[in-house]
């Protein structure tokens, strides 16, 4: 049995700032890398396949440098990737990415778990779990806490803020999992260098009989306003430290 | 342990230039960069020269990420009121091929790793060399985040106050006196604020020097360089003198008072801060050089001290990429000889004098003394600003003949010290 595990190429969260001046995030020209929580449904695959065997195959749809980003993928463990490449992948929204992701798994034989994170790390839409389930008509399980995975049988705690929810599925299933299910390992340099080695197939979309269609136009992409007070304090004497003491008293933000 | 043909260690332009030859020449070369990605970590103030480095990496200078060609060479005596600034400006710099640049490492870093990449060398980046691996002597691999790495020759790059030279023991840990520490800015403008503010066409770029009253009389000074929509503006602070400084000054507030000088304030006014870095920067000439090879190791750029203060510029990327290609060309003859001792990479040392670098290391080997001169940065910039401030007054009275004004700010002693300075000078 093959665990498959889709991954998502995004700018480098860390990376990013946002220009004040338009409040508008910077993304040009900022490393890219796979969503964190995508690591985490990594990590749960290379954990299932480290007891029950079968290969963590990590599937992907992106831009070109994403031959190069799924390193990433394969450096934690995963034994080989399927990507599709397209740069119409930019800004495409969660249907697109569904579709082409349902195309790579069916090249896929004898798969038992499709693992994904609960949502990415740019849309965060957490519709592509479920979407792909819909697509390849297998149940789906969501946001995930913890998972066992033992004679054909999917047992899962779901996490629903309020309550866990324990269900059981057999396989195969589409399975999305939450940041708390564990820790993801930090690749070591060998595994680094040994993943640039590891098998890839690759296909544009056309390859595989898909149209990238875009249903969703974003009007604005900005971060929230934050005025900053611009108070500046500069007598250089004691004075100084009077006032700003009554400056943060009258916004309440200190107490005598 | 796994083994590969070459090790680097750092992912500078000194490793990456390495990195780029080797792979080129179908050598299995890995590079192991402790920052997020290559050029993370690595600040420059702002100017790379192509000239001298043009035919050591060929072919790549067409598509490189950088920013504007400098036309206009700015110097700037500041003292406490006043400051006197030389212009110069070239239509001759104007012209392809353009002599320097205005460069952002995160950007051209970022580039070169991948033309490195694109030639097959396999680069690890987030990952630290801890320390080298040695038998009977000689260096056989690194170990680095906790795994050891075989390979026939490693070449350290991995910076100014290099651990990897240390641990084979090629260098020991520095003198003060042989340190500056830089501080840098990156302020991003408009294109077209920075255009009209700097009075710039097109790709133009602007490249200004500092000396006098913003270093509080300690060894340094600061630095303007335009890139395409953005501002580097720093200081560089000998590290001897900030240590014997009474009272103590740190460097980021000499910064803040920098950029609030009237001469700078209106520059950036408006630009938004995208980027604060910190480096400590080799300035030891030729006596700070490390021992630069040894049985299975050598050693490139900023690690081996190559960065050179020349008074007016201070150079140190041009001397990373070729030595970076000259440590690579060295490994190729000694894997033809398939022999890696100290005495088959003893060719390094011969290409390196052979080549600008060491040439110009020995030209200019008084210049770190004759930079020590307190009187550089103090005296002179006063001393001008001085005369030219009585020049440019008119008072109630009389107006005094110019030569009376220079003698007034001039006694007999300090002619002659102005004239040994000079003399000194004139040896760089």
């Amino acid at each position: 049995m093959n665990i498959i595990v889709c991954v998502k190429q995004t700018v480098d969260l860390q990376q990013v700032r946002i220009r004040k001046e338009t409040r508008e995030p910077v993304l040009d020209n900022i490393p890219l890398t796979i969503g964190n929580i995508d690591k985490n449904a990594l990590e749960e695959a290379v954990r299932i396949r480290d007891k029950v065997g079968g290969k963590v195959i990590a599937v992907s749809a992106g831009s070109e440098q994403l031959t190069d980003t799924i390193k990433e993928a394969l450096a934690m463990g995963a034994d080989e990737a399927i990507l599709v490449i397209s740069t119409e992948f930019e800004g495409a929204d969660s249907g697109a990415a569904a579709a082409a992701l349902a195309q790579a798994i069916k090249r896929v034989e004898d798969y038992g778990i499709i693992l994904l994170g609960e949502g990415s790390a740019d849309n965060y839409s957490g519709q592509v779990g479920p979407r792909l389930a819909e697509i390849l008509d297998l149940p789906q399980v969501t946001y995930v806490s913890s998972l066992e995975v033992e004679n054909g049988t999917i047992k899962a705690v779901r996490n629903l803020d309020d309550c866990f929810e324990t269900v059981e599925v057999g396989v195969p299933a589409v399975v999305s999992v939450v940041s708390e299910i564990n820790e993801p390992r930090i690749p070591s340099v060998t595994q680094i260098l040994k993943a640039g080695k590891k098998p890839k197939q690759v296909f544009k979309p056309e390859d595989l009989g898909i149209e990238i269609t875009r249903s969703i136009t974003t009007l604005s992409n900005l971060a929230p306003d934050q005025d900053r007070k611009r108070i500046l304090f500069q007598e250089g004497t004691d004075k100084d430290v009077a006032s700003l003491v009554s400056a943060l008293e009258a916004e309440g933000l200190v107490r005598r | 342990m796994e083994k590969f043909d070459v090790v680097i260690v750092g992912a500078g332009l000194a490793g990456l230039s390495a990195a780029y030859t080797l792979a080129r020449a179908g050598v299995e070369v890995v590079v192991i960069e402790r920052g997020d990605y290559p050029g993370a970590k690595n600040v420059t103030g702002g100017r790379l020269y192509v000239n001298p480095v043009r035919q050591y990496l060929p072919d790549i200078w067409e598509e490189a990420p950088l920013e504007r060609h400098v036309t206009n060479e700015l110097l700037t005596m500041m003292s406490s009121e006043n400051s006197t600034t030389i212009r110069f400006r070239s239509e001759k710099f104007n012209r392809p091929p353009y002599q320097s640049y205005t460069v952002l490492r995160g950007t051209f870093d970022r580039w070169l790793a991948s033309k490195a990449e694109a030639e097959g060398a396999m680069l690890v980046t987030k990952n630290l060399v801890d320390d080298v691996i040695k038998e009977n002597g000689r260096v056989i691999g690194v170990v680095a985040g906790g795994e050891e790495l075989g390979a026939d020759v490693v070449i350290a790059c991995d910076g100014v106050l290099s651990l990897i030279a240390e641990k084979a023991g090629l260098r020991s840990p520095g003198d003060p006196r042989n340190y500056a520490v830089g501080l840098k800015e990156v302020i991003e403008l408009p294109r077209e604020t920075l255009e009209d503010r700097f009075g710039l066409t097109g790709d133009e770029g602007v490249a200004q020097l500092f000396m006098g009253s913003l270093t509080q009389g300690c060894f340094g000074g600061g630095f303007l360089y335009t890139n395409k929509s953005s501002i580097s503006l720093g200081m560089v602070v000998g590290v001897k003198d900030l240590m014997e400084k009474k009272p103590q000054v740190e460097v980021p507030y000499l910064l803040e008072e920098f950029k609030q000088r009237p001469e700078i304030a209106p520059l950036i006014k408006g630009g938004e801060l995208v980027e604060y870095s910190a480096h400590v920067i080799p300035e030891g000439g030729m006596a700070g050089l490390t021992t630069l090879f040894s049985d299975g190791l050598l050693v490139a750029g900023d690690a081996a001290g190559f960065s050179l203060n020349m008074g007016i510029t201070v150079r140190g990327m041009e001397f990373a990429i070729a030595s970076g290609v000259i440590a690579a060309r060295a490994v190729q003859q000694a894997r033809e000889r398939n022999d890696f001792s100290a005495a088959s990479l003893a060719c390094y040392q011969q290409m390196l004098e052979q080549s600008f670098v060491l040439q110009d290391f020995k030209t200019f080997r008084h210049a770190p003394q004759f930079l020590e001169n307190p009187r550089l940065f103090s005296f002179y910039p006063e001393f001008a600003d001085r005369i030219l401030e009585e020049v440019f007054t008119f008072g109630e009275g009389p107006k005094a003949k110019l030569s009376d004004t220079v003698r007034k700010h001039l006694s007999f002693g300090e002619a002659w010290r102005i004239a040994r300075d000079l003399w000194g000078g004139l040896k760089i």
